[in-house]
């Protein structure tokens, strides 16, 4: 179905493969995990940024990746490295019709709000949707890197016709950027239930998933609201109260979550869209 | 929100004197200290003042609503959430633009 997804895009890289054997190896620890780290200056740099940023907000500075690692676990680290390695992995993709650093800024922003979102709904392992967050539209970016033609005419079509992109996608493509990002985190070995939350971001109410797309659902309609950054969709995107009713919080819980919104975007979008240590053209 | 009368905790310590303006995280810090409830001033021209929707001259709220109202997907169908996301992004947007420059 989808032959834009690129096989090439596999592997997260080195680093993460490296502590992927750390966590696999019977004599694993904490510095080991650190060690591969801090093999990368740049991811090093990123997750101190990261780590002393008001996302998860604690009290003392962290000055290393050991630090690091051991207050905010393996789990999150390695969703970071994910994260990170994703960027990276697109940073060719042409700004044609979409601008980029306009792009992570609003994936960034939908992975914070799905994030504080399940925070607040005490859901286990809240980074996990950080990630399905970050990842919701990166479907798009598969489609400019790998079908350009295509895209091209997705993109004059859904200018002409006023309608929503996915909508104008479906008809030129017969397929949208959620399948084509289902099919990549698939092939990257993601875990279902978030392939899922990704899937049906636009329509949680068909997923079997039904709480994790409602999550990045919400988290999506709220951020386009905010008009933080685009994915090139020029309307908000309508949000179906079902997820709303899925996900159980009160809407009295919505201002805290927008505030938490534009205070944790700038220091997240610090950490990972800013290149302190690369050396400047 | 403004505190009509003076907010102490259990032992008569002050916590927050009367006529402060609470923010939403405040009241969650007050929240945590055991503060079940307190007195706030209620409507007349002191809310308005600080209603930044109220502040805002009205051509500038029409064409800031008109703005917000315009991206989005149909409108008209809106439900009770995204309602209520509206009129929080248009308080939003109104102390953007009432917030004195750096």
């Amino acid at each position: 179905m989808v032959q834009a997804v690129p096989r090439s895009l596999g592997s997260y890289g080195p680093v993460l493969q490296e502590i992927e054997q750390a966590l696999l190896s019977t004599q694993c620890n904490l510095s080991t995990i650190g060690d591969a780290i801090q093999k990368d200056p740049d991811l090093t740099a990123r997750l101190l940024r990261l780590a002393n940023s008001p996302f998860f907000g604690f009290a003392n500075r962290l000055s290393t990746v050991a630090e690091a690692v051991s207050l905010l676990g393996i789990q999150q680290i390695q969703d970071m490295i994910v994260a990170s390695s994703v960027l990276e992995q697109f940073k060719g993709v042409p700004d044609h019709f979409v601008n980029k650093d306009s792009f992570w800024r609003h994936s960034l922003a939908v992975g914070i709000t799905a994030r504080l979102l399940a925070m607040e709904r005490h859901l286990p392992k809240p980074d996990k949707f950080f990630v399905a967050g970050l990842l919701h539209d990166v479907g798009r970016l598969v489609l400019l890197a790998q079908a350009a033609e295509s895209a091209q005419a997705v993109f004059e079509l859904y200018q002409r016709e006023r309608m929503l992109l996915r909508d104008a996608e479906k008809k030129i493509l017969g397929y949208d950027h959620q399948q084509i990002a289902a099919e990549l985190l698939q092939s990257w070995s993601y875990p279902p239930v978030l392939v899922q939350a990704v899937a049906f971001h636009h329509s949680p109410a068909q997923s079997v998933a039904k709480l994790e797309a409602a999550v990045v659902h919400i988290a999506d309609h709220l951020v386009s609201a905010m008009g933080i950054g685009s994915s090139g969709e020029q309307f908000i995107p309508p949000l179906d109260e079902r997820a709303w009713n899925v996900l159980g919080l009160s809407p009295e819980a919505l201002p805290k979550i927008i505030e938490a919104v534009d205070e944790q975007i700038l220091a997240v979008e610090e950490a990972f869209l800013k290149n302190e240590n690369r050396p400047r053209p | 929100m403004i505190v009509a009368r003076d907010v102490k905790n259990i032992d008569g310590m002050l916590l927050v004197p009367s006529g402060c303006e609470l923010s939403e995280r405040q009241i969650d810090i007050l929240q945590a200290w055991g503060v079940a409830e307190l007195e706030v001033e209620a409507g007349g021209e002191m809310a308005q003042a600080h209603d930044p929707l109220a502040q805002l001259p009205p051509e500038t709220l029409a064409r800031v609503t008109a703005e917000l109202r315009g991206r989005y997907w149909k409108p008209d169908e809106f439900g009770p959430v995204p309602a209520e996301i509206f009129k929080l992004l248009l308080l939003r947007q109104a102390r953007r633009i009432l917030r004195p420059p750096l």
